[in-house]
């Protein structure tokens, strides 16, 4: 039985490195068919390989070089964002995998870097990665909650309307309509303050003021009411 | 045959075998001696080929036939074809040939889109942006790769630029870019956030339902 381990661990040892050039040929492949220079695309694709022998995802630093190509951004300085962000992914995995998941999805260490990059902190977001039930809800949960911070709600209350979302087992669609909601809020005169103790009622089981819409609360007063459609009116809603 | 014929209406509907009212005089005898020699008339005529007819529809078809075989109208005609097996094997063989000696042509490399999702999570979602001095403005963004003009707004007369775009249920970061260098936030998203190269994304949270915009 002994040999057999060393036999497998010797092999996961020797397949790594070829994994690992595959993936790296994988990302630099991608950004040079996007038009990135040799040079830059090889640059990246050594830290996405380097990122993910620490079991961070090597696509969204290919994307934040596409995005930084595409923003005309001079290759030193995209490679410098690229690193960052490995960076806070590492930083984000540990997080992640502290409030108990072991093998995070990409989805989710990318989601909780950009939580933690909008001012969320690590014990905030092990909060809604432990209230998730299931690991795909804590990437839209950490997404849901960074939009609430940024749009000027408190880390505290936006990760609390999240958490009170998930453990009330409200729906994706519901979880996903909170930004919508605070900003009919803050289109409606209501000041941050007030949107959170609005949505806190709602999370927390309120019976009126809440974000509720469904069966238990109201909707925001400029939310015109079920026109069949079940949608906001605005300036980009949804059409169909 | 009418009454100058010198029968009466009457003697033509027995003629006719209708009902009738009663003859004068001879005029029974008379119809029944034109019945009989009609009769007599008939046996005489000679008996027809019982394949006549079909002889005569032969002739037909085969002129209806003349006339359509020109053109694609003979390779549209269906017929019989009669081949000995052992040509099925003969040209099997040869197909096999062909295809051995095509040239061998690398398939051509698809580069997938990105963001491709399936889409029953795809929610339509319109941006606007008013900017009269504009001469071009698309949106830029997470969901289409960063690519400047995939996404290109059309202009109205108020200088208000508009596109829909269909974006799968979840967080999306994008900008706008004007005149295809100038990359500005959409003052009307949910949040902006810093962009890792000191500028700010957009960011906008789509749910099943939708966004809501001021």
């Amino acid at each position: 039985m002994r040999i057999i381990r060393a036999v497998l661990a010797g092999a996961a040892v020797l397949a790594a490195p070829t994994l690992l050039a595959a993936q790296n040929a994988d990302v630099q492949a991608r950004l040079e068919a996007r038009g990135l220079p040799a040079a830059l695309a090889r640059g990246v694709a050594t830290i996405a390989a380097g990122a993910s022998a620490r079991g961070v995802p090597d696509q969204p630093l290919a994307d934040k070089a596409i995005e930084g190509w595409a923003k005309r951004v001079p290759a030193e300085r995209i490679l410098g964002a690229v690193r960052h962000f490995a960076d806070e992914m590492a930083r984000a995995r540990q997080a992640v995998t502290a409030a108990g998941v072991e093998s995070p999805s990409g989805a989710v260490i990318a989601a909780a870097a950009e939580a933690m990059r909008s001012g969320m902190r690590t014990e905030q977001v092990r909060s809604v990665v432990q209230a998730a039930a299931a690991g795909d809800v804590a990437a839209p949960g950490l997404s849901v909650a960074a939009a609430l911070k940024a749009q000027g709600l408190g880390g505290e209350e936006a990760v609390r309307i999240v958490v009170g979302a998930m453990r009330n087992h409200e729906s994706m669609a519901q979880l996903l309509d909170l930004p919508s909601i605070a900003r009919a809020m803050h289109d409606e005169g209501l000041s941050p303050g007030d949107i959170e103790h609005r949505m806190l009622d709602g999370s927390d089981g309120g019976d009126h003021d809440g974000w509720r819409s469904g069966d238990r609360g109201s909707r925001p007063s400029n939310v015109p009411p079920s026109t069949g459609h079940d949608h906001f009116q605005g300036r980009m809603t949804r059409l169909r | 045959m009418t009454e100058r014929d010198g029968f009466s209406a009457n003697a033509h509907r027995y003629l006719d075998g209708e009902p009738f009212e009663a003859l004068e005089g001879g005029e029974f005898a008379n119809a029944d001696r034109l019945v009989a020699e009609a009769r007599e008339y008939a046996e005489r005529l000679p008996t027809l080929d019982p394949a006549l007819d079909e002889v005569v529809m032969a002739s037909v078809r085969s002129r209806a036939g003349a006339r359509r075989r020109s053109g694609f109208a003979w390779l549209l005609a269906p017929r019989t074809v009669r081949v000995r097996p052992v040509w099925g094997g003969v040209l099997a063989a040869a197909a096999a040939l062909v295809l051995w000696l095509a040239p061998r042509t690398p398939a051509p490399v698809v580069q997938a889109a990105p963001a491709a999702r399936p889409a029953a999570d795809t929610v339509y979602v319109r941006f606007e942006l008013t900017d009269r001095a504009a001469r071009t403005v698309s949106v830029a963004g997470t969901f289409n790769g960063w690519r400047v003009g995939a996404l290109a707004m059309s202009r109205d007369s108020t200088g208000l630029w508009s596109a829909t775009a269909a974006l799968p249920v979840g967080e999306h970061r994008y900008e706008f870019v004007v005149d295809g260098t100038r990359w500005i936030p959409d003052p009307t998203a949910h949040a902006e956030v810093d962009d890792g190269f000191g500028g700010r994304n957009s960011v906008i949270v789509v749910g099943p339902k939708g966004l809501v915009r001021s």
